[in-house]
């Protein structure tokens, strides 16, 4: 049942107005950088399109890490949920899967480890959407991927979600379901607590009966008639009462409880040719907007590797001087999380299996302030984390974690005030 | 009626007491006048107290479980029917203000749900339907008339509060309860519902719900929590009724910005009501 | 509301003081329509700007749509509570002594209507808007303490019951003997609790930045606004304050009508 009304129909004019307006992202920018920094790490994040029709289907899919460096005010994801950050429900998530297994329940997740994602939305609301991968973690909130826009066109009204139960019951859509019947029941108690009270005010009510009580009169209050209302109103409320359980029960014979257990979900296997990093300085240098991390970076693999990309927050810092790491950017990842710089480093030469090195990893710009990354200063925990994406000789990738403080260099003080207000 | 009323030119006689037609008809637009601000006071803090509370388990088909909203809901829906029966009832002899906080707080609930959940967040309708609760208003209303006992509305209408509102309330909910498959797994229509439509920032495992028992006597759930509900609600009915005489009491202290108001009568000792 | 303050001694014939003479509904119903305006044009604000400038905190639609408004209640609410506050203070009756009980019965009722100008906005802020933002936070991802529901709820509709509410409470100490004798406890609590809501918004904002980061509308960091709405039962003190002295007052509308 579409409840339609003037009021309605203005609204909903409204809400045309808006759709046809350009909208905002929702508030990850705000989130502190020790959430987008140091816990779900999304990467290789797709999106089936950007553009779908009323009742049509965008995939998303993709991988996050839960950092090593898990923030200590954070509770470790024993209890996490896959969701997705879009405005409500202007879509419709049909399936969603961890690692192949069904995540319509929640799981507990292993920090360190990483999971493969894939989730169905079906298009609702008309308008552009910013839509994100997401997990919520207990006692952390909703931890945001990488956001990227989704138009959908045609008409909220025509938007249907058909399904058939186990009993073989059709639902035509599932927005009206039971709707019908719930309203019904509502107004059969809205009439009879009306016309109880009807049965009272329609009498002198407050000071006649206040000075009656107070003189003694209390008698003349209640009649016998308003005795026999009385009886009457709990033989009809209960009766009512039985009678629609009767009718459910008969209507709908077999049902069940809400489902509420926790689902397993092993996570994907752990690389075996292991590359670590371990940071030596790391600084934001805050006029100019660049992020430098000295870190001494060694290889445990048996092949000689390069450095791709550099990634945090959905922010991907690549190497474009390495083809197997612009070959991993799809054309459809969002540009506002693709900074042109890149990824710079001051030895680009392969790091030998065994061999241990320092390196400099350069990510210069704007988007650092953009993003609000940079906020992390007002935090009480000043510490960087992303992942680093390593190619061997034949394309393979390894990622390693990168964590450590960092220092901010505030070169005037101008500046400095920009980035503290 | 016709013993609590009479009437004739100049004077009416209003239970046992003669009233000039003047003030009759003042206390009539003063009735009519504090109907409406009672209606719509206690529908705005019934309302509040309610969604503060029982909240999310009514905003959500997929929160209506056996356990904690079938136990929760009577529990703390009883706080301001029962405080307002002390003052309608002890002082009035008026057995509505169960019926009138629950017919309130029905009429706010579906007007925020169209104009909240549903126009503004796009949330459909059968996931955001209210439960149905005055039959428990009604009935502690009647059995209060009828007994005229706090005591005995506490037990006979706090029992029934508890024990009422998972019936009245099971031909709403049952439609959602039928199961279905979705991705290889068993859920109601009223699980899928809360998954398809995305509350982003209220994920799935902060639904309080039953995630399953110790040991119940032949799986019912809902009528072992309906119990514990009423047995509940027999003491919060009771809590609430003091609570409401305390709220009642007219108290009154000396004014003293009294000195800064510049009265020609000032010095004149007032005296209270 | 200038036409509630008129001379003490006002006789008139028993023909000419029906109700319709002694209450005058049309000052509240105005400033009843007022309310259901302003809360109708917030709703549709909401509704525009919301979903479109509301959802991103950094984003300049947001300081020109969501901080601009709420800069605007904040000086509207400055100026209104001190407007007819004072406005209220300044114009007193300084010779209640000499109230007559057909002025004192007028004053009464409009005793009442203050009071039901306040539950009206009571309803918006407590009922209408506290449940929408609820459907708000558990729609977006919380970004900051000025979201555009609370931008509404909390400094738009908040203040305008404390307006009416503190304004009532003047109205009454400056205007009836009784109440200028001594304070109603009630009175005073049911117009101080929903009042306190808004310094709660501390522990509220407190919670979410501390306490708890995720959104479920029943959770223990809302509970100190229960607390504060259940204030609102004090009415019912209130109202059989009100009553008796009305009735007093009658008896001496009849004596005078009677002399």
């Amino acid at each position: 049942m579409r409840l339609t009304s003037p009021v309605s129909g203005l609204l909903l004019g409204l809400l045309a107005f808006v759709a046809a307006s350009e909208v905002a992202a929702h508030g990850e920018r705000n989130q502190e950088p020790f959430l987008r920094m140091r816990t779900a790490h999304f990467y290789d994040v797709a999106w089936s399109t950007g553009k779908v029709n009323v009742n049509e289907d965008v995939v998303i899919e993709g991988k996050f890490r839960l950092f090593e460096d898990w923030p200590a005010n954070l509770p470790e994801p024993e209890v996490a949920f896959l969701g997705n950050g879009t405005p409500g429900p202007v879509f419709v998530r049909t399936e969603s899967w961890l690692n192949g297994q069904p995540a319509i329940q929640s799981v507990p997740l292993k920090i360190d480890r990483d999971y493969a994602f894939k989730t169905v939305l079906k298009g609702r609301i008309p308008g552009d959407h910013h839509v994100h991968p997401m997990v919520n973690v207990e006692g952390a909130g909703p931890l945001m991927g990488p956001g990227s826009w989704v138009q959908v066109a045609g008409r909220a009204n025509d938007f249907v979600l058909p399904l058939t139960t186990l009993d073989g019951t059709k639902i035509d859509n599932l927005e009206t379901w039971g709707v019908s019947s719930v309203v019904g029941w509502h107004s059969v108690w809205i009439v009879i607590a009306i016309l109880w009270l009807a049965w009272w005010t329609r009498r002198p009510l407050l000071i006649p009966r206040l000075v009656a009580i107070d003189e003694g009169r209390e008698k003349l209050l209640i009649s016998r008639a308003d005795l026999a209302a009385g009886a009457v109103l709990i033989v009809l409320t209960v009766s009512v009462v039985v009678i629609g359980f009767i009718w459910a029960e008969n209507t709908y014979p077999r049902t069940i409880p809400l489902q509420g257990g926790r689902a397993v979900v092993k996570p994907l296997p752990r690389s075996d040719a292991p590359v670590e990093v371990i940071v030596e300085r790391a600084t934001y240098d805050v006029p100019g907007r660049s992020m430098q991390i000295r870190a001494s970076v060694t290889n445990q693999g048996g092949r000689p590797i390069q450095f791709g990309e550099f990634a945090t927050s959905g922010l991907r810092f690549v190497n474009r001087e390495l083809p197997a790491a612009m070959a991993m950017v799809s054309p459809t990842y969002p540009k506002d999380l693709l900074p042109p710089s890149g990824l710079k480093l001051d030895d680009a030469t392969p790091l030998a299996p065994g061999e241990t090195r320092s390196i400099l990893f350069d990510m210069t710009d704007a988007a650092w302030e953009t993003e609000r990354l940079t906020s992390l200063i007002n935090d009480p925990d000043n510490r960087v984390g992303g992942l680093l994406f390593c190619f061997d000789d034949q394309g393979d990738r390894v990622i390693a974690n990168v964590s450590g403080p960092i220092v901010p260099i505030f070169k005037d003080l101008v500046a400095h005030q920009g980035m503290t207000h | 009626m016709s013993a609590q009323l009479q009437e004739n030119r100049d004077s009416v006689t209003l239970y046992g007491r003669r009233w000039s037609r003047e003030n009759a008809d003042l206390s009539r637009t003063f009735d009519i006048l504090v109907v409406i601000i009672m209606f719509i006071a206690i529908t705005a803090a019934f309302h509040l107290h309610f969604q503060l509370t029982v909240g999310d388990w009514d905003f959500w088909v997929d929160w209506k479980d056996r356990q904690y909203w079938v136990t929760a809901t009577p529990i703390l829906l009883m706080a301001f029917p029962a405080a307002l029966q002390y003052v309608f009832w002890e002082k009035f002899r008026l057995p509505i203000a169960a019926t009138v906080c629950m017919l309130g707080l029905t009429i706010g609930i579906w007007i925020t749900r169209y104009s909240g959940f549903h126009t503004w967040s796009y949330f459909p309708f059968s996931m955001v339907w209210p439960a149905t609760m005055i039959a428990g208003g009604l009935i502690l209303d009647a059995v209060l008339l009828l007994t005229g006992s706090a005591l005995i509305t506490a037990i006979v209408g706090g029992m029934s509060f508890g024990l009422l509102f998972y019936p009245a309330n099971w031909p709403l909910l049952a439609p959602f309860r039928l199961p279905m498959e979705a991705m290889n797994s068993l859920v109601s229509v009223g699980d899928y519902i809360g998954y398809a439509y995305t509350r982003t920032s209220t994920p799935e495992y902060l639904r309080f719900i039953e995630r399953g028992t110790l040991r119940t006597f032949g799986g019912h759930s809902a009528v072992v929590s309906a119990f514990f509900s009423g047995f509940v609600c027999i003491l919060v009915y009771l809590l609430w009724w003091y609570i409401g005489m305390a709220f009642a009491r007219v108290a009154t202290l000396p004014n003293r910005m009294k000195i800064f108001m510049g009265l020609h009568d000032r010095g004149a000792e007032g005296k209270d009501a | 509301m200038s036409s509630v303050i008129q001379s003490s001694g006002e006789v008139r014939s028993v023909s000419a003081s029906r109700p319709r003479a002694m209450v005058n509904l049309k000052p509240a119903i105005f400033a009843m329509l007022g309310i259901v305006v302003i809360m109708a044009g917030y709703r549709i604000y909401q509704q525009i700007f919301a979903w479109s400038a509301g959802l991103d905190s950094t984003d300049p639609a947001f300081e020109t749509y969501w901080m601009g408004l709420l800069k605007g209640e904040l000086v509207l609410l400055v100026l209104s509570w001190a407007g007819l506050w004072s406005w209220l203070w300044i114009t007193r009756d300084r010779n209640l002594q000499a109230l007559k009980p057909r002025e004192e019965m007028r004053r009464y009722f409009n005793l009442v209507l203050y009071i039901m100008v306040y539950a009206l906005c009571v309803y918006f802020t407590g009922s209408f808007f506290a449940e929408m933002d609820a459907s708000w936070h558990q729609t977006v991802v919380r970004d900051t303490a000025f979201t555009p529901s609370h931008v509404i709820l909390f400094y738009g509709t908040i203040p305008l019951y404390i307006l009416f509410g503190v304004g009532g409470f003047l109205y009454a100490m400056t205007r009836l003997p009784r109440f200028a004798d001594r304070i109603s406890i009630p009175h005073a609590l049911a117009v101080a609790g929903p009042f306190l809501i808004l310094p709660n918004l501390g522990y509220n904002e407190w919670g979410h930045a501390f306490w708890m980061m995720e959104e479920f509308f029943s959770a223990p960091l809302h509970w100190g606004f229960v607390v504060l709405g259940w204030s609102v039962l004090a009415l019912g003190g209130l109202l059989l304050q009100i009553a008796r002295h009305v009735f007093e007052t009658m008896g001496r509308l009849e004596q005078e009508a009677a002399a």
